[in-house]
C-alpha cells in the first residue's frame, strides 16, 4: 500500500537528513573571520595587511570553482512610505536605496521592487514611492505587497502599476510574479472600515488577519504559466510572502505553501525571492531556493521558532542607526538559474548567499556568523 | 606665523572656499586672541622651553601610584600595557624626547609642535605642518587623556600610544626622519639620553622603547578636572544654565551620548568607534578612491607605506577603510574625544570645521549625503537657541587650569560664527529637504 | 475607532453601570445626582459624571407624548444617544446600553487585546487555594474569587500596555510609528537583561529608560514620565511578553 506523505512531511524529513550530513562538517572549513574584521574588531592588533574586498559586493565564489553569473538584477523591498510630511525617515531610507543602485557600475539589468512600497496603501503614499521609483536608472518591475493591497483591494495598485501577478522572460530566465498575500476575508463579518482593514493587516502582530495565500486562482495560473516549460527551465519566483510555513503569527506564512510547492516539484530548480521579514533569511526546500530581501524601512526580529537551520542571521541591528539591518541588493543569476544572492546591509559589509553555499547545503562559502545573534 | 594652505579638492565648489575660509579664519583669531608674548618657534609653536614651563605650572606634579582622579582605576589598570608599565623614569624620559626637536630631520619639528601645550596639546589650525612647511591631510588631535583611547590616529591604525608615537617621527611630512635608526642616532652620545634609557629600560637605547618612553609621559596628561565635572559631582551652579540644557540636548535631541558617551568608566566621550559623518564626502569620489587604494596597497601593505598614504596623499578621506578594507568602513573615522573640545579646534579629521557652531549645524543637518554616511546621522531639526546651548555645554568641558584660553577661544569662535556659519542648512535641519534627495530626484524634483 | 481613551472603567460592565446611574438619577425626579453635590461629593471618583448632570431633568422624567425623543448624553463623552421620552427604568436603561454597546464594538476591549496580539495570562496561583494553613491565617484565606480578581486587574493592566504598544497616537510618536513596527509580540526587547549597560544612552540603564529612549528616538515622541501610567503599562506588557525567561541582567 503506498503510503501517501504530504509535502510538509517530505521536506521535513528532506531537512532531518541533510542536515544529519551537517553534523559530520569539518569546522575548519567555515569560511574564517576575514584578518580586516579581526583587526577591526579587536583594536589591539596591530594593523595587518590588507584584504583586498570587492567594494561593492559581498564575496564571490571562490575563483574557477563555479560558473560566473550570467546577469545581476537589483532589489529593493519594504519602504512602507508615508507621506513625507507624516513620516520622512523611510522615504529618506527608500532615496537612500534608489541612490544605492543607480551608483551601481555597471548598471543591473533591471531592478525589482518588492512589495510593501506604501504603509498603509493610500494614494499619496503609493504615488510617493512611484515617483520616487522614476528616477531609477535601470528598468523596474515591482510586485505587490499586503500593506499596498488590503486598503482599497489593491485599486491604486493597478492604476499605477498593472496587474499583480505576471510572468516574463529575461535572458532565457523565466520569472514569475505573485500576490502571495491573499488574506481570507476577517473584516466583512466585523464591520470594518476599509482604514480599519488596512491597520489590521499592517500590524504583524495583529492576530485578527487571516494567513497569506496564493489563492487556487493564482495557483491555476501558475500551473498554466508553467506548463509549458522542460523540467531543466531555470525559475525564479517573485512572492511576497515567504511560500512556506515559517511563523505563523508574524505570517511570516504562506498558508497554501505545500500546494504551491507541489506545482513547483517537479522542476530540477527553483528559486524563490521574497520581501515582508525584512531581514537576512534563506531556506531551501528540495528543490527550492528561497531567499529573503532587506527592508529599507526597518528590521525584523527574528521569529523565535520556526527558523530554517540553513539561514546565517543577521546580528542584531543598534537601534541607534534606522538604517542598521536594512539596506538592498543584488541578485546575481548563474547560466544554471541558481542565483547567488547579496545583502547590500547598510554601514555593515555586503553578505553573500551563494549559490555554492546553497548546493552545498551550507558547507562552502559559508557567509560570516553574527556575533550579536537574536535571542 | 604661517598661514594655513590646505588644499582641499572639494567635489562642490562652495565648500571648497568654505573649507579654506573656516580653516584660515579661527588661527588668526586664536593668534589675535592669545597673549602676545609667547615666544614662537618656526612652524608657529610655543618654544619648547616655553612649553615645558607651561607644563611645569600646569601639572606641578604627577602622582603615578594610583590611577589619576576622575578616573576609575580599574579600567585605568587595563589600559596601562603590560610592557611598559608607569615609572617616573619613563615619563621623565618621555618628557624630554616629546619636547625634543632633534628627531626630526631637519631639527624643527617635535611632537611638541603639533602637539603645544599652550594650544590644548594640539595645534589649533585645520591641518598640522611638518618639516619643510609641508602641510599634510590631517587634523592634529589633543594628546590630552589619550591615556584611556582604544585605537589611535584618525584611522585608528595604531593600537597603542607606545606605537602610535613611532609613526609621525617617520612620516615624511612630519618629522621626516628616514629610517628608526636615524631616529636614534640623532640622540645617541647625547648624556642625559643615554643615563635616561638606561634608568628607565635597563637597556641600550632602541626605537620601540623610544616609543613607550613617549607614551608614558603621554599618559600623565590628564585634565578632566572642568565645570561640567564638577557639575555632574553636585555643584548645581558650576555650569550655567544654558549648559545644562545644552547637557539635556546632548543626552536626548541632539543624539551625541551614543558615539560621545560619558561616564565613569569612560570619561572621555568617545566610544573608540569609526563612523561616517559626512565630512570627507566634501572631498572626494569614495567608489573611484576606493578602487585606487585597493590597487596601491597591494603593492605595499607596510605599516609606513599606510602611514605615509594617510597622511600624504587623497587617499587619507578614505579614513578606516585604509586600515581595514571593509566597505562599511569607507569614509569613517575614529570619534574623537572631547573632553578640552574647546581649545582643540578645529574640528573633524581634516579640520575643516572652524567653530562649533559649525560642527553642530553639520551634525544639525544630518551631516553630508554619500553612499556610506552613518545612518544614525540623520537631520535634528535644533532650533537657534538650541545650538547655542549645546555649545555652551561644549565649552565647559575644558578643564579649569585652561579657563582663560577657553574662554578667550569661546568669544573667538562666536565672533566667527556671527559673521559667518558655512554649514548651515536650515531647509535640511527642518527635513524640508531630505537626505539623499537631491542626489535621486534633481535639484528640481522634491518627492511630494 | 475610539478617538480617546474611556474616561469610565472601560468594561461593559462598568459602562451599563455608569448609563445606569444617570438613567436612575434622571427618574429620580430632580433628586441630586449621586457625586454632583452632597456631603459624599468629594469622596465619589470624579471620572464618573452622572447623566442627570448634563440632560435636564424633566427630559427624562415619564412623559405623555409618544413619538418623542430625548437626547441624553453618555458618560464617556461620546455622542448623545436618542431614546424615545415614554420609556423609564429598566427598559431605557437596556435600550441606552444597547445603543452604547453599538457605538463601542470595542467595550470588551481587553478581551480584544488579547484576540488581536496573543497576551499572555499571568501566573496560575490556583496553588494558593491548597494548604491547610490557608483557613487558619487571616491574611492567607485566599478564595477563587480573590485569584480571579487580581488575575482580572493584572490583565488588564498588561492589556493596556499592549493597546499603547501597537498605537503611535499613544505613544505620542510624530512619525506614526509605533513599538510593534520593529518589535511584534515585544519580540527583541529583553526585559530580562536590565539593568545593563545601555549603548545607545551611554550609561546603565533600567528597561524603564530604554523604553524612553526609543521613544524619543525611532517613534520620535515626547519624553515619557518614567513613573506615569503610561510608561508603567508598556512595562508590563513587555514583561509579560517574556514570562519564564530567566533573569539575566547585563546581557547585550
Amino acid at each position: 500500500m503506498a503510503t501517501y506523505k504530504s509535502v510538509e512531511t517530505r521536506y521535513l524529513e528532506d531537512r532531518r537528513a541533510f542536515f544529519r550530513g551537517l553534523r559530520n562538517l569539518d569546522r575548519r572549513s567555515f569560511l574564517k573571520v576575514s584578518a580586516a574584521a579581526m583587526g577591526a574588531a579587536a583594536g589591539l592588533a596591530a594593523p595587518h595587511s590588507f584584504t583586498p574586498v570587492s567594494v561593492a559586493r559581498g564575496a564571490e565564489s571562490p575563483p574557477g570553482a563555479a560558473p560566473q553569473p550570467a546577469f545581476r538584477f537589483a532589489y529593493i523591498s519594504d519602504s512602507h512610505l508615508y507621506e513625507r510630511d507624516v513620516n520622512d525617515r523611510f522615504v529618506r531610507g527608500l532615496l537612500r536605496a534608489v541612490d544605492d543602485v543607480n551608483n551601481l557600475d555597471p548598471q543591473p539589468d533591471f531592478v525589482f521592487y518588492g512589495g510593501d512600497l506604501a504603509q498603509l496603501g493610500q494614494a499619496k503614499e503609493l504615488e510617493l514611492g512611484a515617483q520616487i521609483l522614476k528616477n531609477l536608472k535601470a528598468p523596474l518591475r515591482i510586485m505587490v505587497g499586503e500593506h499596498d493591497w488590503y486598503l482599497d483591494m489593491g485599486q491604486k495598485w493597478r492604476e499605477l502599476f498593472g496587474p499583480p501577478t505576471y510572468s516574463f522572460d529575461h535572458k532565457g530566465v523565466h520569472f514569475v510574479v505573485l500576490n502571495s498575500v491573499v488574506e481570507r476575508d476577517f473584516w466583512t463579518a466585523r464591520g470594518m472600515s476599509p482604514m480599519e482593514r488596512m491597520r489590521t493587516v499592517a500590524g504583524l502582530d495583529n492576530g485578527l488577519q487571516s494567513p497569506f495565500t496564493v489563492g487556487a486562482a493564482q495557483r491555476k495560473w501558475l500551473q498554466d504559466d508553467l506548463a509549458r516549460l522542460p523540467d531543466d527551465a531555470r525559475i525564479i519566483v517573485f512572492s511576497h510572502s515567504p511560500l512556506y510555513k515559517l511563523y505563523k503569527p508574524w505570517n511570516f506564512w504562506t498558508d497554501d505553501a505545500d500546494e504551491v510547492q507541489a506545482i513547483l516539484k517537479r522542476f530540477q530548480r527553483v528559486v524563490v525571492i521574497h520581501g515582508h521579514t525584512h531581514q537576512l533569511l534563506t531556506n531551501r526546500i528540495g528543490n527550492i531556493h528561497f531567499h529573503g530581501v532587506l527592508s529599507t524601512a526597518w528590521p525584523w526580529p527574528y521569529a523565535p521558532e520556526g527558523m530554517p537551520e540553513i539561514t546565517i542571521q543577521m546580528s542584531r541591528p543598534d537601534p541607534f542607526n534606522p538604517h542598521d539591518g536594512c539596506g538592498d541588493g543584488e541578485i546575481h543569476v548563474h547560466p544554471d538559474g541558481l542565483v547567488d544572492k547579496v545583502y547590500s546591509l547598510w554601514n555593515r559589509n555586503p553578505v553573500t548567499v551563494s549559490r555554492a553555499y546553497m548546493l552545498s547545503a551550507g558547507k562552502e562559502s559559508v557567509p560570516p556568523l553574527p556575533n550579536r545573534p537574536s535571542y | 606665523m604661517s598661514l594655513c594652505t590646505v588644499s582641499f579638492k572639494a567635489r562642490r565648489g562652495r565648500t571648497l572656499s568654505a573649507g579654506l575660509i573656516a580653516g584660515c579664519l579661527l588661527g588668526p583669531l586664536a593668534a589675535a586672541a592669545a597673549p602676545p608674548e609667547i615666544p614662537r618657534g618656526q612652524h608657529g609653536e610655543a618654544t619648547a622651553e616655553y612649553q615645558l614651563e607651561e607644563l611645569q605650572k600646569l601639572m606641578p606634579q604627577v602622582d603615578l601610584a594610583e590611577s589619576p582622579a576622575g578616573f576609575d582605576p580599574v579600567v585605568w589598570a587595563a589600559f596601562i600595557p603590560e610592557d611598559n608599565p608607569l615609572t617616573p623614569e619613563r615619563v621623565e624620559l618621555g618628557r624630554k624626547l616629546f619636547f625634543d626637536a632633534r628627531l626630526s630631520d631637519d631639527g624643527s619639528v617635535s611632537c611638541a609642535t603639533c602637539h603645544d601645550a599652550t594650544r590644548g596639546f594640539t595645534d589649533q589650525i585645520p591641518v598640522s605642518e611638518g618639516i619643510g612647511g609641508q602641510f599634510g591631510k590631517r587634523n592634529a588631535p589633543t594628546v590630552l587623556n589619550t591615556a584611556l583611547l582604544q585605537t589611535l590616529f584618525w584611522d585608528g591604525r595604531s593600537p597603542t600610544l607606545d606605537h602610535q608615537a613611532r609613526l609621525p617621527i617617520l612620516n615624511p611630512i612630519e618629522m621626516g626622519m628616514p629610517n628608526e635608526e636615524a631616529a636614534i642616532k640623532a640622540i645617541r652620545g647625547i648624556p642625559e639620553y643615554e643615563e635616561g634609557f638606561k634608568k628607565a629600560f635597563g637597556r641600550e637605547m632602541n626605537y620601540e622603547d623610544l616609543g613607550k618612553a613617549i607614551g608614558a609621559f603621554e599618559r600623565t596628561l590628564v585634565f578632566v578636572d572642568s565645570p561640567f565635572r564638577r557639575f555632574l559631582g553636585g555643584d548645581p551652579g558650576a555650569i550655567s544654565p544654558e549648559a545644562q540644557a545644552g547637557w539635556e540636548l546632548f543626552n536626548g535631541k541632539a543624539r551625541c551620548m551614543t558615539c560621545h558617551p560619558m561616564n565613569p568608566s569612560n570619561p572621555l566621550g568617545t566610544d573608540n568607534r569609526f563612523h561616517n559623518v559626512g565630512v570627507s564626502a566634501r572631498h572626494q569620489d569614495f567608489e573611484g578612491l576606493a578602487q585606487q587604494a585597493l590597487k596601491a596597497i597591494q603593492e605595499d601593505a607596510s605599516e609606513q607605506k599606510l602611514d605615509e598614504l594617510a597622511i600624504g596623499t587623497d587617499m587619507s578621506e578614505l579614513g578606516r577603510f585604509m586600515v581595514t578594507g571593509n566597505r562599511a568602513d569607507i569614509g569613517s573615522f575614529r570619534t574623537p574625544l572631547i573632553l578640552n573640545i574647546g581649545i582643540t579646534g578645529p574640528y573633524m579629521h581634516d579640520g575643516s570645521l572652524a567653530t562649533l557652531w559649525d560642527v553642530i549645524d553639520h551634525y544639525n543637518k544630518g551631516g553630508e549625503d554619500n553612499p556610506f554616511l552613518d545612518g544614525g546621522i540623520e537631520p535634528l531639526a535644533l532650533s537657534e537657541e538650541e545650538i547655542d546651548q549645546l555649545v555652551a555645554f561644549l565649552f565647559t568641558l575644558t578643564d579649569v587650569r585652561f579657563a582663560d584660553q577657553n574662554q578667550r577661544l569661546f568669544e573667538a569662535q562666536r565672533a566667527a560664527a556671527n559673521e559667518q556659519r558655512l554649514f548651515r542648512d536650515d531647509a535640511a535641519a527642518q527635513r524640508r529637504t531630505l537626505p539623499f534627495e537631491q542626489r535621486v530626484m534633481g535639484a528640481q524634483g522634491k518627492p511630494e | 475607532m475610539r478617538n480617546a481613551p474611556l474616561r469610565c472603567p472601560a468594561s461593559a460592565a462598568a459602562g451599563t453601570i455608569c448609563v445606569l446611574l444617570g438613567a436612575l438619577a434622571g427618574c429620580a425626579q430632580n433628586a441630586a445626582p449621586p457625586g454632583a453635590t452632597g456631603p459624599n461629593a468629594s469622596e465619589r471618583p470624579p471620572a464618573i459624571t452622572p447623566v442627570a448632570a448634563t440632560a435636564e431633568p424633566s427630559a427624562a422624567a415619564p412623559a405623555a407624548a409618544g413619538g418623542e425623543t430625548v437626547a441624553i448624553g453618555a458618560c464617556d463623552g461620546g455622542a448623545a444617544v436618542e431614546v424615545p421620552s415614554s420609556l423609564t427604568g429598566q427598559p431605557l436603561a437596556d435600550s441606552l446600553m444597547d445603543q452604547w454597546q453599538r457605538d463601542h464594538p470595542e467595550a470588551n476591549w481587553v478581551a480584544e487585546q488579547q484576540e488581536r496580539h496573543a497576551l499572555i495570562p499571568p501566573a496560575d496561583n490556583s496553588d494558593l487555594l491548597k494548604g491547610d494553613q490557608g483557613k487558619d491565617h487571616a491574611y492567607g484565606n485566599y478564595t477563587e474569587r480573590d485569584i480571579l480578581t487580581w488575575a482580572r486587574e493584572t490583565e488588564k493592566f498588561v492589556a493596556e500596555g499592549s493597546r499603547i504598544f501597537h498605537s503611535a497616537d499613544e505613544l505620542g510618536s510624530t512619525v506614526a510609528v509605533s513599538c510593534d513596527m520593529c518589535h511584534p509580540h515585544a519580540a527583541n526587547t529583553h526585559p530580562e537583561t536590565y539593568p545593563k549597560y545601555q549603548t545607545q544612552l551611554g550609561r546603565v540603564a533600567l528597561l524603564r529608560d530604554m523604553i524612553d529612549w526609543c521613544i524619543e528616538n525611532p517613534v520620535r515622541g515626547e519624553h515619557l514620565d518614567p513613573n506615569g501610567a503610561k510608561m508603567r503599562a508598556l512595562e508590563a506588557y513587555i514583561q509579560s511578553q517574556r514570562k519564564g525567561v530567566a533573569l539575566n541582567y547585563g546581557k547585550h
